[in-house]
């Protein structure tokens, strides 16, 4: 029983560690500036005001920054499942010389560090014509977050039965169709497990988009709030906080949404061991 | 007319052999087992008939047509898996239709037939239920209905009762023979399990390490099997195999075992003095009286008889059928005879080809279930 207790605060207390943060986030962006630095802080707003939101989408360019990282995020996560889905399954059904050492290989790029990579694929896109375009964000993007999601979808693939497969031959497929019909929605877990992952980094990255764009029409928002908010004089936390919030909440709609996914029907029943 | 049809087939992964030069003709409406222990290349077999592997030489015919080169879907066959294949994201009713949808039959034909499939298999009341909500005796049945709907020239079988507890996999076997009497089918299946090879089959087809030993219909594999695998592989339990010598006098063979020896009367023109094997099945020994001495090792009661296990010296053992009534207790002393007319006689080695003159052709019309194609109608 007292361990039970015990075990029970120990968990509050990582939770309240890890949300205290977002609370704070949460509450400042709805404080009035002259509450902000008050001491003792108020822990609820004493005035409660949503004018650094209302200041955030009508005087800035908030909204625009907001359009370009939708954009490059759901770009990177289509362009990501797409090549990581095709490549797992010639990684796990075809049989070729050098499968094996290939797949590590793509792990190996992933065990490099990013920023190593920031200079050459800087060259590479400014030769290609690409460089301040979000179309450079999205090749970035891709190339790291490409090997550890072909990895993830691979584990996933080699779970899914070769007897369902050639059941479907069998049946009369041909073998895209069998891939569409069969292998796609055993997939789906892995999918959008992958989705998620992919969507999450391309929301979340700052260093490439620091480095490769430098124009406010192809800025995402994590350098774009960064850069409107914080100049040397002054950071404007109430709106800055209210961007973070703003900048969470699609993550959080988009993880409420697909987490059921993550843990349904993993396939099972139709095969027996 | 044969229906399908292997001609010299090999199938190499690598450098291991898995199919060695492979014939098989099987005539339309047969029901033929490929019967062997594991990694013997039956499924390898049965899977280069369903297109799933390619040979790497010899041809297969399928009907009419060398299907070698023809991907599953194309060949007109249907298959049943171990692990039943369902489709687990579609419900039974959809798995069921899902042959006819790849082979664009129209909606409303499509729901008929998997209707009918569905009556006829008991599933009717499952049909909007996903496989894992069901049985494993009713996961068999919808994997058995997605290969019948479509009405295919030839069934393919892998070890389809395999996963089934003992009582289901009886009752699957009295189906799957009422079923063929009733569509009067190609079917070919694969088993490690001889009961089913020989209750159910037309002919057998025992293979070994990628090789046919034998291909003939349940009885003659039984009585008159082709070599020392295919007598000890079928039959429970196992043929007695003792080696020993063979040696001629004045026409007559006589086989020296260690402790006895067994007048094997005429061998056939292949039989050569020296070493070679006997094979006796349990119910060619007679316990109780005889020339030789032996001491009860082991008796397993199975109610309608009794499997009587005994040490000869030189610790050979024989195993012994006799009459429920007749039990000897382990360690008592017991005589015995070996009825010499059951007798087989192999060459030496694992594969040693049977000797007896008498290659007795069981007739398949009386001795097995002959094709009921007149049943189909």
């Amino acid at each position: 029983m007292l361990r039970k207790i015990a075990f029970n605060l120990f968990a509050w207390s990582i939770v309240l560690m890890v949300a205290f943060p977002l609370f704070w986030m949460l509450v400042t962006s709805v404080k009035p500036q002259f509450e902000l630095f008050r001491r003792p802080p108020t822990i609820l707003p004493e005035t409660w005001t949503f004018e650094h939101y209302w200041k955030l989408l009508s005087d800035t360019n908030f909204l625009g920054y907001f359009w370009n990282s939708v954009i490059l995020s759901t770009t990177t996560t289509i362009v990501v499942v797409a090549i990581a889905t095709l490549g797992a399954y010639s990684l796990v059904r075809f049989r070729y010389r050098g499968r094996e050492s290939l797949a590590f290989l793509v792990l190996f790029t992933y065990l490099l560090p990013s920023v190593v990579l920031i200079l050459p694929l800087y060259l590479m896109l400014v030769q290609l014509g690409l460089s301040n375009t979000i179309t450079s964000l999205v090749i970035a993007y891709t190339t790291f977050a490409l090997p550890y999601a072909l990895w993830l979808l691979r584990s996933f693939m080699a779970g899914i039965p070769e007897d369902l497969e050639s059941a479907a031959l069998v049946d009369g497929a041909s073998r895209l169709g069998a891939f569409w019909d069969i292998i796609l929605p055993q997939l789906l877990p892995g999918i959008i497990s992958t989705a998620l992952f992919t969507f999450i980094l391309s929301w979340n990255e700052y260093l490439y988009a620091l480095v490769l764009v430098n124009s406010d029409d192809a800025r995402p928002l994590t350098t774009g709030v960064m850069n409107m908010l914080i100049s040397s004089f002054n950071i404007e936390w109430s709106l800055l906080m209210a961007a973070s919030v703003m900048m969470s909440v699609p993550l959080i709609i988009v993880f409420a949404f697909l987490q059921s996914y993550l843990t349904r029907g993993f396939g099972a029943g139709g095969v027996k061991g | 007319m044969a229906d399908v049809v292997l001609s010299n087939v090999n199938k190499r992964f690598g450098t291991f052999t898995a199919v060695e030069d492979l014939n098989l003709d099987i005539q339309q409406g047969e029901f033929i087992s490929l019967l062997g222990p594991s990694g013997c290349g039956k499924t390898t077999t049965l899977r280069m008939l369903a297109g799933l592997e390619f040979p790497t030489s010899g041809e297969i015919r399928i009907g009419d047509r060398v299907v070698n080169d023809l991907p599953p879907g194309d060949r007109d066959i249907a298959m049943v898996f171990q692990s039943y294949a369902l489709y687990p994201h579609m419900s039974v009713g959809q798995n069921i239709a899902y042959p006819l949808k790849k082979r664009r039959v129209p909606k409303t034909e499509r729901a008929e037939m998997v209707a009918k499939t569905a009556e006829m298999l008991q599933l009717t009341p499952l049909l909007h239920r996903k496989p894992k909500e069901l049985s494993g005796g009713q996961q068999q049945r919808v994997a058995l209905g997605r290969a019948l709907v479509r009405d295919p020239k030839v069934f393919l079988l892998d070890e389809p009762l395999s996963n089934l507890d003992a009582k289901l996999r009886g009752y699957m076997r009295a189906e799957l023979i009422e079923l063929h009497q009733r569509l009067g089918r190609t079917m070919v299946y694969v088993t490690h399990d001889q009961l089913e090879a020989m209750t159910m089959s037309d002919r057998i087809a025992v293979m070994e390490g990628g090789k046919l030993q034998q291909f003939a219909p349940p009885q003659e594999v039984y009585r008159a099997p082709a070599n020392r695998f295919v007598a000890s592989f079928i039959g429970t339990p196992g043929m007695n195999v003792i080696d020993g010598t063979l040696w001629q006098e004045s026409g007559r063979w006589t086989f020296d075992a260690p402790g006895f020896s067994v007048d094997a009367g005429q061998l056939g023109p292949d039989a050569r003095p020296g070493p070679a094997a006997m094979g006796i099945r349990p119910e060619g020994l007679t316990l109780g009286s005889g020339p030789i001495q032996a001491v009860t090792q082991l008796v397993e009661q199975t109610g309608h008889e009794n499997i009587t296990v005994v040490r000869l010296d030189g610790d050979l053992r024989m195993t012994g059928r006799t009459a429920p009534d007749q039990i000897w207790r382990a360690g008592e002393p017991v005589q015995f005879s070996i009825d010499a007319r059951q007798a087989h006689f192999f060459a030496e080695g694992p594969t040693g080809k049977r000797l007896n003159r008498d290659v007795s052709k069981i007739d398949a019309s009386t001795a097995n279930r002959a094709p009921l194609k007149e049943a189909t109608s």
